[in-house]
């Protein structure tokens, strides 16, 4: 079940995305409303962070496009913040806090730019918001998880988009630090942001998630959280993947084969 | 003596133009070799130093002549080469990066060998010296050398200066950095050409051999010293600079000596000194570190031992003597005693005739650490389930490490308990 709306803030047309020629991602098509705090749900494997680098353009489409705010990536992308899993990064890096923030600060447009004293302000007053300001020159790496987590989710603050693309910010976060990213990401809905969250724990999603997208290597929901948060599709979805899905994958890679004929 | 203020007034033209060639060429080093040591290319370095001698002799084969400038050009040409085809490797096959880099490591260099015997036996009367590059001729710097050498020493470091924001950025989070739109391919390849061009440059001094110690080792002893990125290059280009210094001095003072394996030899002997002696996370800064949680433990029970002899007998002022203590926790003398002492100077315990009594401020700290122990008890048995008889052994530990920050919170959540799992009162 697939509920499309007019003017979305993300648009996936028939997106695939292969590793070494084998797909991960399977047609993926979807439209994602403005506004909204939207859940990407799916068991291990199913291609959530796949989704997101692709989304990013991290990862090279094998066919379809992605629109966000009706365009390419490239043309908004200072609309558009991402914020990686937390262990995709070394925190052993000799860096403390505030300088990860201030990377959020520092534009692609001019590369040589150094920073000014008002991106330090609002890389300190984005560390407020998530309760870090005790830790502006902690060394990273003697933050815990749930610390480090806010780090980036401050880094990505900082870079006051629209759009906000996080992967898997609650793992290894204890339970203080989840409500309190949940509040902050509520209070940034209501300020009309739009924001994707790859998210696993089942408990929560009713009372986190407007929207949500249910993802096994390929799509089976994406809608209002009332609409699609329902046993049948959660059956469908956490029923493992189709075997004959799976077949055709491992033959693409085994052949050689192209996902699309040119 | 006399030789080191005739090394160290640098008026003897010769050891000027050396000196200011392996300073420029070990900072440079350094520095380009921090951001490969951080970006976990460490090896890599290794791989473009054995893949420059093919470059090296090609140039010379083609051009006839030892001109710095063009033999420079044939290295970083083969140098990156060399990273191409590791990218290729890695890319298109499944071949690992560390199984890419040693083939690729041997080829060029097996290549160049190869080129160099050849040149060696071809009779050419120009071909003698060429050799060098194998094991480096800091000691033979000459003032063109210097202009060349220094002067790309320069232009690397100014490079690295005015990319530094972005050449941090993709070091620490290459896909945040493509994300937001840096261009990511192009900061790899200028990182990836500088490092080329700083082996090419380096291999001057140190050899093809050596040349990646010069690369890597100033960085991997300057992280023992600091937290921060500027900082850590800073301490990286003063070890690689001195470390020149060094090793020209001592071929100077002893001309059978060898200047680049010297420069090796000093910079590794820092590298081993930054280990042990390194004030973030040496070896013996974390034997000290041990040291005081040992006495902070010892005199923390010292401590309690008085508050629990204080807690039977109702009279926490009490004075006890070392047996009492002794009796109820039974501690070495040696190591009683140097408790006591520490004790005795913080003002947490006093002398009376031949025994000991708390003060008032020992009273509050032996009741805080019976606290927390307590505390703990009831936390393990609350929350991770544990038998009353199984958490005295972890709140031992425990109490000495919980931070007052973190006692208000265990208060706090606790709300406040009476007693312990042993019915022990918590003493507030």
């Amino acid at each position: 079940m697939v509920q499309h709306i007019d003017n979305p803030v993300v648009e996936l047309h028939n997106v695939t995305v292969a590793y070494q020629q084998k797909p991960v991602l399977w047609n993926i098509d979807y439209t994602l409303p403005e506004g909204n705090l939207i859940g990407i749900i799916g068991p291990n494997g199913s291609g959530k962070t796949t989704m997101i680098k692709a989304m990013m353009g991290l990862l090279p489409l094998s066919s379809g496009y992605t629109k966000i705010f009706g365009k390419d990536l490239d043309d908004v992308r200072s609309r558009v913040s991402y914020v990686p899993q937390r262990g995709s990064v070394d925190w052993d890096f000799p860096a403390n806090v505030l300088d990860v923030v201030l990377m959020g600060r520092s534009k692609p447009k001019n590369i040589f730019k150094r920073l000014t004293s008002q991106d330090r302000a609002i890389a300190l007053e984005c560390l407020r918001k998530v309760k870090m300001e005790n830790f502006v020159k902690r060394q990273i790496s003697q933050l815990s998880g749930g610390q480090q987590q806010r780090v980036f989710l401050a880094r990505a603050l900082a870079q006051e988009a629209d759009l906000y693309l996080m992967d898997e910010p609650f793992v290894g976060v204890d339970m203080a630090t989840e409500q309190a990213i949940i509040d902050l990401l509520k209070e940034m809905r209501e300020k009309g942001k739009t924001i994707l969250v790859v998210h696993h724990d089942l408990q929560t999603v009713k009372d986190y998630f407007d929207w949500v997208v249910l993802l096994n290597t390929r799509l089976v929901a994406s809608g209002k959280t009332e609409d699609v948060f329902q046993s049948e599709l959660l059956n469908e979805t956490y029923g493992g993947k189709l075997n004959i899905l799976s077949q055709v994958s491992n033959l693409l890679k085994a052949k050689g084969h192209p996902v699309r004929e040119k | 003596m006399q030789q080191l203020i005739e090394f160290f007034s640098f008026t003897n033209p010769n050891i000027r133009w050396v000196v200011l060639g392996v300073v420029l060429i070990g900072a440079s080093s350094a520095v380009i070799g921090t951001f490969a040591y951080l970006r976990k290319r460490a090896l890599v370095g290794d791989a473009v130093s054995h893949a420059i001698l093919p470059g090296i002799c090609l140039a010379f084969l083609f051009s006839g002549v030892k001109n710095p400038l063009v033999l420079l050009l044939g290295a970083t040409f083969t140098g990156g080469l060399s990273l191409l085809a590791i990218d290729y490797i890695t890319q298109q096959s499944k071949i690992k990066s560390d199984a890419a880099i040693a083939l690729v490591l041997s080829v060029f260099y097996g290549v160049g060998i190869l080129l160099l015997t050849a040149i060696q036996n071809s009779g050419n009367a120009e071909q003698s010296g060429l050799d060098k590059f194998l094991f480096g001729k800091a000691a033979a710097l000459v003032f063109e050398d210097v202009v060349v050498f220094g002067g790309f020493s320069v232009v690397l470091l100014g490079v690295v200066w005015a990319f530094f924001p972005a050449f941090r950025l993709i070091s620490f989070d290459m896909d945040f950095a493509r994300s937001a739109g840096y261009p990511v391919r192009f900061l790899s390849f200028l990182l990836a050409l500088l490092t080329v061009v700083a082996v090419a440059i380096g291999m001057q001094a140190v050899g093809v051999v050596l040349m990646s110690a010069l690369l890597i080792t100033p960085a991997a002893a300057a992280r023992y010293w600091t937290h921060h990125l500027r900082m850590m290059l800073i301490i990286s280009a003063g070890l690689g600079a001195f470390s020149g210094i060094m090793g020209a001095f001592i071929s100077y003072t002893m001309p059978q000596m060898p200047t680049g394996p010297w420069i090796v030899a000093v910079l590794s002997l820092l590298a081993i000194l930054s280990v042990l002696f390194g004030s973030k996370k040496g070896v013996l800064a974390r034997y000290f570190q041990q040291k005081r949680n040992q006495s902070k433990i010892l005199q923390e029970n010292i401590l309690k031992c008085f508050y629990h002899l204080g807690e039977f007998d109702n009279s926490l002022s009490a004075s006890r003597s070392i047996l009492d203590l002794q009796k109820k926790r039974y501690m070495p003398d040696n190591q009683l005693l140097k408790g006591i002492k520490k004790l005795l100077a913080q003002g947490l315990i006093q002398k009376n005739g031949q025994a000991y009594q708390l003060t008032d401020h020992g009273i509050r700290e032996g009741a805080r650490i019976t606290k927390i122990h307590r505390l703990w008890e009831i936390f393990l048995t609350k929350h991770l389930h544990l038998a009353d008889d199984h958490v005295h052994e972890d709140a031992e530990a425990i109490e000495h490490l919980i931070t007052p920050e973190l006692e208000k919170e265990l208060e706090a959540h606790l709300n406040y308990p009476d007693t312990d799992p042993h019915q022990s009162p918590i003493p507030y």
